[in-house]
């Protein structure tokens, strides 16, 4: 009997699995095979991707932005860097000519576009409808980072994010928000507690690990595949900017308890300082800009951003840092033509080199040159009168973007490290005496200039 | 494989009679041994298929690995900790159906307690004098609305009448009074308290004590009375404990139809009471306004800014009539409230607008000033793009062309320097001095009451220097100092555009309010074309003054300014008139002036280089301060200016001259 049951009850396994078997092939051809037949189903016309879910899920939601009138426009890079191959193709091609399905249909799990927040409408009103067109929507907000460089003020929290999901395929719409300094700011997609964390697959998101911080792009309505879609209209500046894009926000509150504990400088001098010195960070940023040199933060001029959210009054000079490798001469006859003379020159392209400007009202703006090693990174420094030269070793460190006195400029990511390297660990205690050659943490003497280069490596203007 | 498929797949475990065409087949299965093995392996291979495409589909239609969402964690841990603090909600919940409710009135302390928490308690010497009324939802049990009125002076019972009516029938009405509520109780108040069913509140005597609870439309739930034995003693203190049921949230509710407007104004009105026809349940007012767009719009981007307190009722009035004003866009409007209130914020919500709430800093005028820097902070922070800002107060009257009046004057901002700010309110714009709405002038003195501000004035200029919170400064009146203003003068209206309605405030009572703002002309023409916008700017002004003073007649001076005579009875004629003014500073015969014409005396108000322009008698008037101002080359040489003696100090002026705008 034993062998009968055995038989019995495989052929019976058998029996059921094959109809479940055949269940979900017909399941799975129903849902998923056309997230694999990009390239074959090239048919007629518009209806190109028609049974591409990827397609179907952007022209759904395209429709959708353009009843509420909301212009949104493309930012997944994927899809972007793909046109931008073949740019002059997608943007001569009109809706409805296309015969395959190129950049929508391939497979991935978002798309991503980007609205900016004061065109963003409407909400709870738009959310219902797109619910009843059959996406299942997600929203993520948070406090609005712009209020929160000032004193107690707490404002109803803003969208950050929407992801809105058709079957298998999911709309990451990002919020970008202006902010001072000219620059579009979004923020970071952070899940609350209770929130559904496999509603998509967050890790592989394209934009919100981190805030980011974007030059605001002027757009260009191109047609994809089809659809008509805004695009940024410089896309490889837009890609170039996607991998650095990341910001750091200011440190607001410790900033507070730093002037509760060490009171504010509003004597007439230091205020003045402080108007000279951003006059002076504006002209600098806006010319290294155009040069398209990067720039950070360095010296006292990052401590007082981290610190205290602002120009440390008793600091005499703007400090910016620059690597070696960003170097051009065209750098020196830029500031000049914007009235910056050059005050010193020390060091050469080599070994050292640091430029010193002189700006308006006495202050100066120091420009350091950094030098990377296999496990370090330094900047030198040369004093006039004995040739002496010092070495200032900084931990690596990669460039995030921040925002400072209304305006747009890159810090170095880690930037404690960076801060502790030069300051040590009583960075939070102001310091007014300050000796550039013996005060700073990371210096060390780095020997002396040979006395035959002295006329090159130490100009005095 | 063949063999394994039976005619009709049947049911495995199927009736009895089946049972002996399984064992015919078994039996030939064993006697072709090979065949069988073949089976057991295609079955097993089938089984091991089935399998697969299963763990497929499931990991293409999950998409993610399962580990996706761990990594998130460490980030999220932080958040919970901040975020997972939601308010809790009051009465909402629960299955609790009865309020247990206690009013107390006395002498000195009234207080009401629901369910064992204190809604209300005052025992202030000198204050909260009269009948207290508090209104809760039926449903919920939450405080809906809070009053005291003074019904002891004039007038208080008009107004609690007024309130009792607005509130939906259903609601939860308590009442108690402290000290004395019956003195100026009049007849259609104690009628109203009868139709709510009081026995007590219509015979409502002298210094009586009172406590009542009762739904409006429905029972009285309870209520204790004590009389006032004598003329000098108030009656017993009294307690008065009774159990409220509640009902059901879908009797308490209106039926609206389900718009997102129906769903504001619903939660609206099932927080807060006291707001008319909002949340009447057959003919709701409008929230939504939907005013004529305004052609040409050089405002439709720039920020607003109201500053508000705790006055909703005002906050309510004063979006009512923003939100109306021609030209208005809604997404630039931004709400900031001068501490943690919750009504405001739902007046707010109601229009569905940005709110921002500020934790109050200092005291007083110091605590204005600090919410004022904070919120024209915050203005340019969230309109990084902007380069003005309107700042609007919750206690004015938006006039329907306040954005069109903008719109045409915003440019002289951008093109003259020596523009301060464009400002809505004329302070000597009275109903009989105030003609022309398409006039506009340039003043000396900062009016504020709705105005535009520069940003590179605010950023560059005030923000660095504003007052610190432990300087107890006026903010309107350090920006009118000349170290701030620097020479530079404000244009203004000759009618305003906004009209400032508040009686409740800082600086402001009902007599002041009487004597100086409730004559204000304001405007209510749409679309006003303003005359020559360009005559504004610092020279051209200066040539449309001197044509003005060129054809101006010169008034007998012979006569007592004072006298209704003193401007003859014409219309549309310009008139010029000469004061004695000694310095820059001289402002003694002005002050005299200005109270014979009945407008602000206070301190000097709208005068432009020592000349001060307005309309007396429908004519254009010209007052010249000589000869401190530039404009006494223009006097005739017979003419002696006039001078008026400040008045001896018997006459105070005013309810002292510390009052200051607000």
């Amino acid at each position: 009997m034993s062998k009968i049951n055995k038989n019995v009850i495989l052929a019976l396994l058998t029996l059921t699995s094959s109809v479940f078997l055949l269940f979900q092939l017909y399941y799975y051809k129903h849902y998923l095979s056309p997230k694999n037949g990009a390239g074959s189903s090239g048919a007629k016309g518009s209806k190109v991707g028609n049974n591409n879910i990827q397609w179907r899920a952007v022209k759904k939601f395209l429709k959708l932005a353009s009843s509420q009138d909301m212009p949104v426009f493309l930012i997944d890079p994927l899809i972007l860097e793909a046109i931008n191959r073949d740019f002059d193709q997608v943007k001569n091609s009109s809706y409805g000519s296309v015969l395959e399905c190129k950049y929508l249909c391939a497979k991935r799990d978002f798309t991503t576009f980007a609205l900016l927040d004061h065109l963003l409408k409407n909400e709870e009103n738009w959310f219902q409808i797109a619910e009843r067109m059959g996406f299942q929507c997600l929203k993520i907000q948070s406090k609005d980072p712009r209020l929160d460089g000032i004193d107690y003020l707490s404002g109803t929290e803003i969208p950050l994010h929407y992801i809105l999901k058709l079957a298998t395929h999911a709309i990451h719409l990002v919020i970008f928000y202006e902010r001072s300094g000219n620059y579009l700011w979004h923020g970071q997609l952070r899940l609350k507690g209770h929130s559904d964390r496999k509603f998509v697959p967050f890790r592989k998101l394209q934009f919100g690990h981190y805030p980011g911080a974007f030059d605001r792009p002027e757009l260009l309505q191109v047609s994809v595949d089809g659809l008509e879609v805004q695009i940024p209209k410089d896309l490889t500046h837009f890609l170039e900017e996607v991998p650095h894009s990341r910001f750091i926000e200011c440190r607001f509150k410790e900033a507070r308890a730093f002037f509760q504990k060490y009171h504010d400088d509003i004597s007439v001098e230091a205020m003045m300082f402080q108007k000279n010195a951003k006059v002076l960070l504006h002209l600098a940023a806006a010319t290294l800009k155009d040069l398209g040199v990067r720039f950070w933060l360095s010296s006292g001029t990052c401590l007082g951003w981290y610190r205290q959210c602002s120009i440390i009054p008793h600091s005499k000079d703007v400090d910016l840092g620059i690597f070696v490798q960003d170097y051009t001469s065209d750098i020196i006859t830029a500031f000049q033509n914007v009235g910056l003379p050059l005050k010193h020159k020390f060091g050469k392209v080599k070994d050292s080199l640091e430029l010193s400007f002189q700006g308006k009202d006495d202050v100066k703006l120091d420009i350091f040159f950094f030098y990377e090693e296999t496990d370090h990174m330094w900047n030198g420094g040369t004093q006039a009168k004995s040739g002496k030269k010092f070495k200032y070793l900084f931990p690596k460190f990669t460039l995030c973007w921040a925002e400072f006195v209304e305006i747009k400029v890159r810090v170095p990511c880690e930037i404690l490290n960076y801060i502790e390297a030069n300051y040590g660990k009583t960075w939070m205690i102001p310091e007014k005496t300050w000796d550039w050659k013996s005060s700073p943490f990371n210096v060390q003497p780095n020997g002396i200039w040979p006395v035959a280069e002295w006329d090159d490596v130490i100009q005095l203007y | 494989m063949d063999e394994w498929k039976p005619g009709p797949p049947g049911k495995p475990f199927g009736a009895r009679k089946k049972r002996g065409w399984y064992l015919a087949w078994k039996y030939r299965l064993t006697n072709q041994r090979l065949v069988r093995r073949l089976c057991q392996t295609g079955a097993v291979l089938f089984l091991l298929v089935t399998v697969l495409v299963n763990i497929k589909l499931i990991l293409d239609t999950r998409g993610g690995l399962p580990e996706d969402g761990e990594d998130l964690e460490s980030e999220q841990d932080y958040e919970e900790t901040l975020q997972h603090q939601e308010p809790p909600r009051r009465g909402a919940a629960g299955p609790r159906r009865v309020l247990d409710v206690e009013v107390y009135s006395s002498r000195s302390k009234v207080y009401v307690a629901v369910d064992g928490t204190t809604v209300l308690e005052d025992e202030a010497r000198e204050q909260g004098r009269g009948i207290h009324v508090i209104v809760l939802n039926q449903a919920t049990g939450h405080v809906m609305a809070k009053r005291v009125f003074d019904t002891y002076s004039p007038h208080e019972d008009e107004a609690m009448v007024l309130f009792l009516n607005m509130v939906a029938p259903g609601r939860v009405i308590i009442c108690t009074v402290k000290d004395e509520g019956s003195f100026h109780l009049k007849d259609t108040a104690k009628a109203l308290l009868r139709s709510l069913g009081s026995q007590a509140g219509p015979v409502l005597g002298w210094r009586d004590t009172w406590a009542f609870v009762g739904r409006k439309g429905g029972a009285v739930l309870g209520e204790k009375h004590s009389k006032s034995p004598t003329l000098s003693s108030w009656g017993e203190p009294i307690l008065l404990k009774t159990d409220v049921p509640l009902s059901s949230a879908e009797e308490a509710e209106c039926h609206w139809a389900d718009t997102e407007l129906n769903r504001r104004r619903k939660r609206f009105c099932s927080k807060v009471e006291g707001y008319g026809s909002v949340c009447s349940c057959g003919d709701p007012t409008p929230i939504e306004f939907n005013p004529d767009p305004l052609p040409n719009n050089k405002v439709a981007d720039v920020p607003v800014a109201v500053i508000a307190g705790n006055r909703p009722n005002y906050l309510y009035r004063m979006l009512r009539s923003l939100l109306s004003a021609q030209g208005v866009n809604p997404h630039m409007i931004t709400v900031f409230i001068d501490g943690y209130y919750e009504e405001p914020m739902d007046v707010v919500a109601l229009f569905g607008l940005k709110g921002i709430q500020h934790t109050p800093i200092s005291i007083k005028n110091a605590r204005v000033s600090q919410h004022y820097k904070a919120s024209l902070t915050a203005i340019f922070n969230l309109y990084p793009e902007a380069k003005f800002a309107v700042i609007l107060e919750e206690d004015l009257d938006i006039a329907v062309d306040f954005f069109s009046f903008l719109s045409q004057s915003i440019h002289l901002l951008e093109e003259d320097e020596s523009i301060y700010c464009i400002s809505a309110w004329n302070d000597q714009g009275y109903e009989h001095t105030a003609e022309d709405p398409a006039l506009l002038y340039r003043v000396e003195t900062m009016p504020g009451l709705g105005w535009v501000l520069r940003k590179s004035l605010y950023k560059d200029e005030l923000e660095p220097r504003w007052p610190t919170p432990e300087k107890l400064w006026d903010w309107d009146m350090w920006m009118r100092m000349p170290e701030q203003r620097r020479g530079r003068e404000c244009i203004i209206p000759d009618v305003s555009r906004s009209y400032h309605f508040g009686i409740v405030g800082l600086n402001m009572n009902g007599y002041f309010h009487e004597a100086y703002f409730k004559k204000h002309k304001f405007n209510t023409v749409p679309g006003v074309q303003l005359r020559n916008v360009d005559s504004l700017k610092k020279d051209a002004y200066e040539v449309e003054v001197l044509r003005l003073l060129s054809e101006a007649e010169v008034l007998d001076h012979s006569k007592d300014p004072c006298e209704d005579s003193f401007v003859p009875d014409t219309e549309g004629r310009t008139y010029v008139t000469f004061i004695r003014m000694e310095q820059d500073n001289d402002f003694a015969t002005w002050t005299q002036l200005a109270k014979c014409l009945h407008i602000w005396d206070l301190d000097v108000r709208g005068n432009h280089q020592g000349l001060w322009r307005l309309f007396w008698k429908k004519n254009h008037l010209l007052v010249v301060g000589v000869p401190a101002s530039p404009y006494s080359v223009k006097k005739p040489p017979s003419v002696t200016p006039i001078f008026l003696e400040p008045p001896a100090k018997e006459e105070g002026g005013g309810p002292g001259g510390a009052m200051e705008q607000t």
